[in-house]
């Protein structure tokens, strides 16, 4: 393998890595979007939260597994918290009261974050157990982002576990192909809404916590992430997985060889593709309801 | 309703207060009062979209920050550029983005509207940051010269003087807000608030409801950049990080729903609540964010009518109370 | 003469097909009803003569041109006006502001933004005139919201009359009604619809025989007959379709 071969195996497969994490925050987004009609503007900041949970985790115990345990567990719960108190209030005054108040409280959770963790950016050290590189041919390659890769792939997994072979997965996928049918079906619906609110912002906090080790832990990180998960649901299509599965991937695959080749005009491509999907596919690409 | 007598006296109070304020409260705080207009003006923008048309804008700072930059750019390009042109050319630039993107933006409506305005608002951030040559990048434009308010043979006005600006910014604020108030009592306004209750209806009354909304963005993007111009005198620099951000296109949405999202004056009530707290909560905490994120939180879940609603109810009370007490004495 | 008439309709939605070669004619000043069993694709062919949708095959004339792609605006322009079956009118307008929009566009005031409009004096006095044909003048300033069933279906056809259109389409106007709304809603639209032509869907027969001179019976997406009231009551066939459903 020659070095320009080497250079490409290793950025699609950062772009993979960065994928499968955008893959996790957007999928919980898209769950949202499908079951209750939000775009949680809010998302993005549990992802962020959780990322400042795993710093203090590993601040007093020093052990990595156990912060990728509970920091999302936390983040979930907060998300619970803001469905349960804050969402279902607003529900009957229709969506933009929604929208908006998920607003508030990403510029709550934003400020809170700096009160709490102050504005510089804090470190997280690679778990030692998978410190070091790979050798692929010529390719020396970080093992931990291939161990992103990997555990993206049983989330992944358990989560198509959850939704087609289970009860609560089936009323989830029905409630996304057709949010009146919950209704009828009596189902207890706000307690099903706070679970997929629960479970959206879990997975988040997820993506959150394996991502410090290669981004530091900072207030922006909320927006950065934030901004390419909304372009992965609203260009994917409003509630659809599949369509957020894919374009999580190529725009993983974009932004990674983007930043090799037109650095300069990157975020351009992103919103580019999402204004002229919006504009010809109001619904997204694999969208069927807006 | 109030008596016309008492509607005369509150605005000469009002004149009163606005014509005085630079002598009592000093610089600083007539510069607040300038920047507290100028939000006004940019919230009452937003809110034709938002409360007279329905659409919620996530990406308003293109206008107001196309504007702004539009502004200082021009200032500093081009020599001896006159004050009133160098706004004017914010506020057509402002318009002519709004004219570009309005054929993509009438397709849509919802939360489609919104994410198509946010990208749009984003991609104006990237590119302001990307094209350092012409916007300075991270930097901005800044340093470029105020010219005088000059009508030559009359009269020649110093701009650097904040109180000779402030009376300057109040007049031209205060009549783009005059026009956007006519607009609402126009014909094509009352299509407008049609478009907002019911757009397929509006069609089936044989109006054009995308040629209409392309006007209103005009309308509404040409004042927000008008606004962004002032601002742009004002500080003497405009910056990505200053006017373009998401929290630039997220701010005069706050002001509006806090002000009363369903009355025309609610934003500038908006406007003046958030540019108080500011002033009260830095004296506190760095965080001034954090309690206008609750107060929005707050707002949206005990006052969805905001500040011009909480008014309405008061006004209702009083009226009813004073009906009640002519009732008795009649009775009596 | 016709002053509408339909080529041949095709439609089909995903491969379900509802019209099958519908060929209407609505003459010049004649009240036409169209009714059917459920299911006969009524609501289909009335929202592809108004312009919601596009038929796949087949074509549209109004008065003699083409209006097959045509766009809800350009149907009124060119005169033609609806009433909703769900009522649509501005809930949180008044009376007389819904009403008014009707009046600016027939005046041609749509992109009139140097004038209030509250100053236009012929447009108010033309808006109180239709409010006071569909006995809405002293409900004229509460939101429409705030309008009782019968007084909001009023107002539904009070807006599509306000253009004052050639062409009157009514999608059921009276659904929804009791007995004695029924009745003024039928009388309202007799005085309205006077020297204008109609076309209306209607379930209510009693509406139906009370109101129209001719009648185009669908079923199963075709047309199974058309003629005067009395020709349709006797018609065996129309009887066979509804099965009973219609007490003839």
């Amino acid at each position: 393998m020659d070095s320009t071969m080497a250079m490409y195996v290793a950025q699609s497969l950062n772009g993979l890595s960065y994928g499968m994490l955008l893959f996790l925050v957007a999928s919980g987004l898209t769950l949202i979007f499908g079951m209750m009609g939000i775009l949680n503007l809010a998302h993005a900041s549990f992802f962020m939260l959780a990322a400042y949970f795993c710093h203090t985790f590993l601040k007093l115990t020093g052990n990595f597994w156990l912060a990728l345990l509970l920091a999302p567990v936390v983040a979930g719960f907060f998300g619970i918290l803001c469905e349960r108190f804050l969402l279902r209030k607003v529900h009957a005054f229709g969506h933009i009261a929604e929208l908006l108040i998920t607003i508030g409280v990403s510029m709550v959770i934003l400020e809170g974050v700096k009160t709490f963790w102050g504005t510089q950016p804090l470190l997280v050290a690679t778990p030692p157990a998978l410190a070091g590189f790979v050798l692929v041919g010529d390719l020396k390659y970080p093992i931990y982002r291939i161990f992103i890769i990997g555990l993206a792939l049983v989330i992944l997994g358990l989560m198509a576990l959850v939704l087609y072979k289970t009860r609560l997965g089936m009323i989830v996928r029905a409630a996304v192909a057709n949010a009146d049918m919950v209704n009828v079906l009596g189902i207890n619906v706000p307690l099903v809404f706070m679970l997929v609110f629960g479970a959206g912002t879990w997975l988040a906090g997820i993506a959150g916590v394996i991502i410090t080790p290669i981004l530091t832990v900072f207030p922006g990180m909320a927006d950065q992430m934030g901004m390419d998960a909304f372009v992965v649901v609203v260009t994917g299509g409003f509630g659809s997985l599949i369509g957020a599965f894919i374009v999580s991937l190529a725009l993983g695959e974009l932004n990674s060889f983007g930043i090799q080749f037109i650095p300069k005009l990157a975020p351009v491509l992103m919103f580019s593709f999402m204004a002229i999907v919006l504009a010809f596919k109001p619904m997204g690409l694999f969208g069927e309801r807006e | 309703m109030m008596n016309k007598t008492t509607k005369w006296i509150l605005w000469i109070v009002i004149l009163a207060v606005v014509i005085s304020f630079p002598k009592i409260f000093g610089i600083y705080y007539t510069n607040v009062f300038v920047l507290f207009a100028i939000f006004a003006l940019y919230s009452l923008t937003l809110n034709l979209l938002l409360g007279f048309t329905g659409l919620l804008s996530f990406g308003h700072a293109l206008f107001f920050g196309g504007g702004a930059y539009a502004t200082a750019i021009a200032l500093t390009r081009i020599d001896g550029l006159p004050l009133l042109p160098a706004i004017l050319i914010g506020g057509l630039t402002a318009a002519v983005f709004a004219l570009i993107t309005s054929p993509l933006l009438v397709r849509v409506s919802g939360t489609a509207f919104a994410m198509l305005t946010l990208a749009f608002g984003q991609l104006m951030y990237v590119f302001c940051l990307k094209f350092r040559d012409i916007t300075g990048g991270e930097d901005g434009v800044g340093g470029f010269p105020i010219p005088p308010f000059h009508i030559p043979g009359v009269v020649s006005i110093d701009m650097t003087d904040p109180a000779n600006f402030y009376y300057f910014a109040l007049a031209v604020l205060g009549v783009s807000a005059w026009i956007l108030w006519f607009f609402t009592k126009t014909p094509l306004g009352s299509v407008m608030v049609g478009i907002r209750d019911n757009a397929q209806r509006v069609d089936y009354l044989g109006f054009k409801v995308p040629h209409t909304k392309a006007i209103i963005f005009l309308i509404s993007g040409g004042f927000a950049g008008i606004a962004g111009a002032i601002y742009a005198l004002l500080q003497d620099l405009v910056s990505t990080d200053g006017v373009l951000t998401i929290g630039t296109s997220f701010m005069p949405i706050i002001t509006t729903i806090v002000g009363g999202i369903g009355s025309f004056a609610g934003p500038i009530y908006g406007a003046a609540i958030l540019i108080i707290l500011d002033e009260i909560i830095t004296t506190y905490t760095e965080r001034v964010e954090l309690v206008t994120g609750v107060v929005f939180i707050l707002v949206i879940m005990y006052a969805p009518m905001g500040f011009a609603g909480f008014l309405g109810v008061i006004k209702q009370k009083w009226l009813s109370r004073s009906f009640a007490r002519t009732k008795m004495e009649g009775a009596s | 003469m016709n002053i509408l008439h339909t080529n041949g309709i095709y439609h089909d939605f995903k491969g379900l097909e509802v019209l099958f070669d519908v060929n209407l004619e609505v003459k010049e000043g004649e009240r036409h009803a169209i009714i059917g069993p459920n299911g006969a694709g009524k609501t289909t062919l009335f929202n592809i003569i108004t312009g919601t949708y596009c038929p796949s095959k087949g074509k549209v004339f109004y008065k003699e041109k083409d209006i097959t792609t045509a766009k809800p605006h350009e149907l009124v322009r060119l005169g033609m006006g609806r009433s909703f079956q769900i009522t649509s009118t501005f809930s949180l307008l008044t009376p007389f502001q819904n009403i008014r929009l009707g009046i600016l566009s027939k005046r041609g005031v749509r992109f009139s933004m140097f004038r209030k409009v509250d100053k236009m004096k012929a447009i108010t006095e033309e808006t109180d005139k239709i409010l006071r044909r569909v006995n809405l003048y002293g409900e004229r300033d509460i939101p429409a919201s705030a309008l009782s069933y019968g007084k909001n279906r009023s107002l539904e056809v009070g807006m599509a009359m306000a253009t004052d259109p050639d062409l009157v389409t009514l999608d059921e106007p009276t659904a929804g009604m009791s007995r004695d709304e029924t009745r003024n809603a039928v009388e309202l639209i007799r005085r309205l619809t006077e020297g204008k032509t109609m076309v209306i869907i209607e379930h209510d027969m009693d509406v139906v025989f009370s109101l129209a001179d001719r009648i185009t019976v669908l079923a199963r997406g075709e047309i199974l007959a058309v003629g005067s009231p009395g020709e349709i009551r006797e018609n065996q066939e129309v009887k066979d379709a509804y099965l009973g459903e219609m007490e003839v």
